[in-house]
């Protein structure tokens, strides 16, 4: 969705962002909203500056979050990238659980089928300590899913929320529901978008920027007493019709099903565990596409040519966890976590030729990731040591064993066109240890520092990938079986401030990734496509360097006005020295909010430099500097039971016409757009 | 812990029971006509033999694998195992007035039978049309009781949709006129595949030796896609004829296989292709 409605009801929404009440957690509340859950609106002295309307995607708010960037394929389901690290580099969780997007060409990251309305809040940790759930180097995203209270002092509250994009003729419509009882609560929400090709800042129609979507999220809770809860979660979401004009390919649907069961005790010793169910089906689609094999085959033959393809995906998996956390002694804190899961993944791809005036060609098939299993059984292990007033020292550890066994004998054959003998089952063990210091540097101001090292896993698609059609650089990439694991070496000095009217949060963080894994041409293997330009194999590289820094600010000169800045700068580079590709330059957001009694008004500044620092050989191109400012405003009324949030917002307010560096296509972003809501709480 | 040992107890007990049980079973003796049809039978006059000719199915145009099976005419249980066994097939060809005989490439089984039976191979030039019919003799020797003689069927020789046998005259030096067959393989499938050509030179209209002197480069190729597959090992002469190699599918659909027949380094043959589709 549109950048445009990053849009805020004061009351409504309140969203917050909490420097870190855990040690190294970078941690952003989304909604703690007294709308759809019963839960208290808490910490109003922290200003919301992430705050957004429910009809914001959740891309919006990750555009947002400390270190994070996005790869853009579409309007729709963009990539999170974190400091540079994207994909399998990245823990990507939901409470903890893990899910994996069923499409080869990552157009179904997991955070598409995760709606903000959905979400309690986000956890970023960075570099190598994510780990906490799965040996990773490039950090973890942990989107805790949102809650109702249970014995809330009201028992039912439910809102409807409604709005309108100019830009894309965007509808949304949001509904939430809870209903708090002594001993258990239930919340159930909601969300429909139907969004048709967005304009951008020439009045340009984008094709294919459409999409549509539903999204629903059931939780019940249940505490039978203080010390027990179980709860479960069951989230749905269906998109349909989603264009990615970046690519050659839509989606026809992209589908998921979670469910989750949790059970809690809390005591002198914190036991929880987990067990989780969750499906993804994800079908591309170039129907409506002309297919580009009518271009070029066309051209030098003169025939036209028909040629339509079938990519289905579907990614299943199993897991469950449990954690045990205790104060074995006045200093010191114990983390134990023991998890495993079990992901089924398989796409396909089926071509159908047909040249006019003849019948079809045969069917021509392939697997693109082979039928596989992978298990990872992992443990994991923190404590906390406060050795002083002043200074608190952290060590984690993980390992995980991870086993990928092969369901049919289709990925063997397959791969014995390159030579390779495939073991049916690989088996593979992966490290990580974290060390970090927490130090008061004087009132109010800490530095942390922390340096680790991990491993991490290559996706099945970078191990077992079969001719996946890179759109960005115009090779067809084909796995390596046999692939070292990533490694690196993490280091990150963060400085806090933590006043009541300032908050300081600057950090940078150095990654030294060896094995780095990225497609290697191989001009031995005839490229699959007219199109193509040639083969990638996925290779390790010997040695890779990613670099960030960091700012935060939050400041309240007074209760009625606020200020957010927020920069982040990545450099990366590869053992050549040649740059890293996919790598944001400097960003800036400021933000000045004021808020009234019923009023809120916001102005917003985003600015991008230049990405001069690019990699051509991965088709990257340079990228121009952009400026763009967003105003929002927002009107609360109350009636007898009833309360009503009108909020009209403009964002790309001057029509400026821009596109990031990470905007696959270099496609224009939307021009202005208005959005209003209405938003009706009972 | 004792769950645990009492588990592990019970798997291994399992397992034995599970792996005593395959021991009962035997291991079937091989049947060399699994999976073939019997196309021809009849007595060999003479030879006191009856005779069976068994493939993969009916004749067809291109190197037919074919079994003959021999019993001995009296009891008709008994197989003969050894005999010397001779295709002769021959196609008539009737023109107006014009009569015109000839025959076609032949793998005489070896005199020892394999398993009972004698494998050979026939390459059949052409199919059976209009003013053409094949026939075909089968020379049988049984050195049990040293006697020899004739089977003679009429044969129909179909005309498979995909060509998998090339008749063509070198391009040079010799213009002499050659018969490419794709022997392998019969069964395509997505990965690493033999593939394996025969290579028989018409020397006369009857005789059509095995040539062993050429050799042979494949670029396999996926017309609609306009793409190839790596690593495709060339055909190597193995000898009576026989040229193998390996080539590699990356999907089902329908390939070509684009030839290159070879004396020393002139192309001697020109767009020799086969199409195969998994």
């Amino acid at each position: 969705m549109l950048i445009l409605g990053v849009w805020l009801f004061p009351i409504l929404c309140q969203s917050q962002v909490s420097h870190n009440t855990d040690l190294l957690n970078d941690t952003i509340h989304l909604n703690e909203v007294e709308v759809s859950t019963s839960l208290p609106l808490s910490n109003n002295d922290v200003m919301d500056f992430y705050r957004t309307n429910h009809f914001s995607t959740l891309d919006n708010i990750n555009a947002r979050l400390d270190g994070m960037s996005l790869v853009k394929r579409g309007s729709y389901a963009l990539e999170p990238q974190l400091q540079g690290f994207s994909g399998g580099q990245l823990n990507i969780t939901i409470d903890g659980m893990k899910m994996f997007g069923a499409c080869t060409d990552r157009m179904d990251p997991i955070t598409s089928y995760i709606e903000p309305s959905n979400l309690k809040k986000i956890t970023i940790d960075h570099g190598t300590t994510g780990c906490e759930t799965g040996c990773n180097i490039g950090g973890s995203v942990d989107m805790t899913l949102e809650e109702p209270e249970i014995n809330s002092s009201k028992p039912l509250i439910s809102s409807v929320e409604m709005g309108y994009e100019s830009i894309s003729n965007g509808q949304n419509f949001l509904f939430s529901s809870g209903y708090s009882a002594k001993k258990w609560a239930w919340g159930i929400d909601g969300v429909y978008r139907n969004n048709a090709n967005y304009r951008d800042g020439t009045n340009q129609v984008i094709p294919f920027s459409q999409f549509r979507k539903t999204n629903l999220h059931s939780v019940f809770k249940y505490q039978p007493n203080n010390r027990n809860s179980f709860k479960m979660d069951m989230l749905y979401d269906v998109a349909r019709n989603v264009g990615y004009p970046a690519l050659t390919m839509d989606v026809g649907v992209a589908r998921a099903a979670l469910i989750g069961l949790e059970y809690q005790r809390a005591g002198e010793a914190n036991f929880k565990v987990k067990v989780y169910l969750n499906t993804i089906y994800h079908v591309m689609d170039d129907s409506k596409r002309d297919s580009l094999y009518e271009l070029k085959a066309g051209g030098s033959t003169g025939k036209t040519v028909y040629m339509r393809m079938d990519m289905p995906g579907q990614s299943t998996t199993l897991g469950s966890y449990a954690q045990l956390q205790h104060f074995w002694n006045k200093r010191n804190r114990l983390t134990i976590k023991g998890d495993n899961y079990t992901n089924k993944s398989l796409a396909e791809m089926t071509m159908h030729m047909r040249y006019p005036g003849l019948p079809p060609e045969p069917e021509m098939y392939m697997q693109t990731w082979p039928e596989m299993i992978r298990n990872v059984s992992g443990l994991y292990l923190q404590n906390t040591t406060f050795v002083s007033q002043k200074l608190t020292l952290t060590v984690d550890g993980r390992v995980d064993y991870n086993i990928d066994i092969l369901q049919s004998e289709y990925a063997q054959q397959q791969f014995s066109v390159f030579n390779y003998n495939l073991p049916k089952k690989q088996g593979k063990l992966l490290k990580s240890l974290n060390l970090s210091a927490q130090y008061l540097l004087v009132n109010d101001l800490s530095v942390v520092a922390s340096t680790g090292y991990s491993e991490r896993m290559p996706t099945i698609g970078e191990r077992l990938g079969f001719y996946l059609f890179n759109a960005y650089d115009g090779y067809d990439y084909i796995g390596n079986p046999y692939l070292k694991v990533e490694k690196s070496n993490f280091f990150r000095v963060a400085f806090r401030l933590s006043k009541t009217a300032i908050k300081v949060n600057l950090s940078q963080s150095v990654s030294l990734v060896h094995d780095y894994i990225m497609g290697i041409t191989d001009h031995q293997i005839p490229a699959m496509n007219f199109y193509a330009k040639g083969i990638r194999v996925t290779s390790n590289i010997p040695k890779a360097r990613l670099y960030s820094t960091d700012l935060q600010i939050l400041f309240n000169p007074n209760t009625n006005l606020s200020l957010f800045i927020l920069s982040k700068f990545t450099y990366g580079e590869v053992s050549s020295a040649n740059p890293l590709p996919l790598i944001p330059p400097i960003k800036n957001i400021a933000a000045v909010q004021y808020q009234k009694n019923r009023l809120l008004l916001q102005a917003e500044y985003e600015s991008s430099m230049a990405q001069g620092r690019i990699n051509s050989d991965y088709g990257e191109q340079k990228t121009p500097a952009y400026t763009i400012f967003n105003l929002k405003s927002g009107y609360s009324l109350s009636f007898s039971r009833t309360r009503a949030e009108i909020g009209v917002s403009i964002s790309n307010l001057l029509n400026r016409i821009y596109y990031e560096h990470l905007d696959w296509g270099r496609i224009n972003r939307p021009g202005r757009n208005i959005s209003v809501s209405l938003t009706l709480l009972f | 812990m004792k769950l645990n040992i009492s588990l592990i107890i019970c798997s291994l007990t399992l397992s034995f029971l599970i792996s005593s049980c395959k021991k009962g079973d035997e291991i079937n003796p091989v049947n060399p006509l699994e999976g073939l049809l019997k196309l021809k039978e009849g007595y060999v006059i003479g030879a006191s033999a009856k005779i069976e000719v068994w493939g993969e199915k009916n004749f067809f145009t291109g190197f037919n694998n074919l079994t003959v099976v021999l019993y001995d005419s009296l009891n008709l249980k008994e197989k003969i195992t050894d005999a010397h066994i001779e295709f002769e097939p021959v196609m008539t060809m009737v023109s107006g007035a014009m009569v015109m005989k000839h025959s076609t490439p032949v793998e005489n089984p070896d005199q020892v039978s394999v398993n009972d039976v004698f494998p050979g191979a026939i390459a059949f030039v052409m199919p059976t049309a209009m003013g053409g019919s094949w026939k075909l003799s089968v020379h049988v020797h049984n050195h049990k009781i040293d006697k020899e003689g004739e089977a003679e069927f009429e044969i129909i020789v179909d005309n498979p949709a995909t060509p998998v046998l090339s008749v063509f005259t070198s391009q040079s030096p010799d213009s002499s006129k050659l018969v490419l067959s794709l022997v392998k393989p019969t069964a395509p499938k997505v990965g690493m595949n033999d593939i394996e050509f025969t290579l028989h030179r018409k020397l006369s209209m009857m005789e059509w030796p095995a040539d062993n002197t050429y050799s042979i480069e494949i670029i396999p190729e996926m017309p609609s896609m306009g793409h190839g597959s790596p690593n495709n090992i060339n055909p190597v002469n193995t000898g009576n004829g026989h040229y193998k190699g390996k080539v590699n599918f990356t999907m089902t659909g329908e390939w070509r296989i684009n030839i290159a027949v070879k004396k020393g380094d002139a192309v001697i043959s020109k767009n020799a292709s086969f199409n195969i589709t998994l």
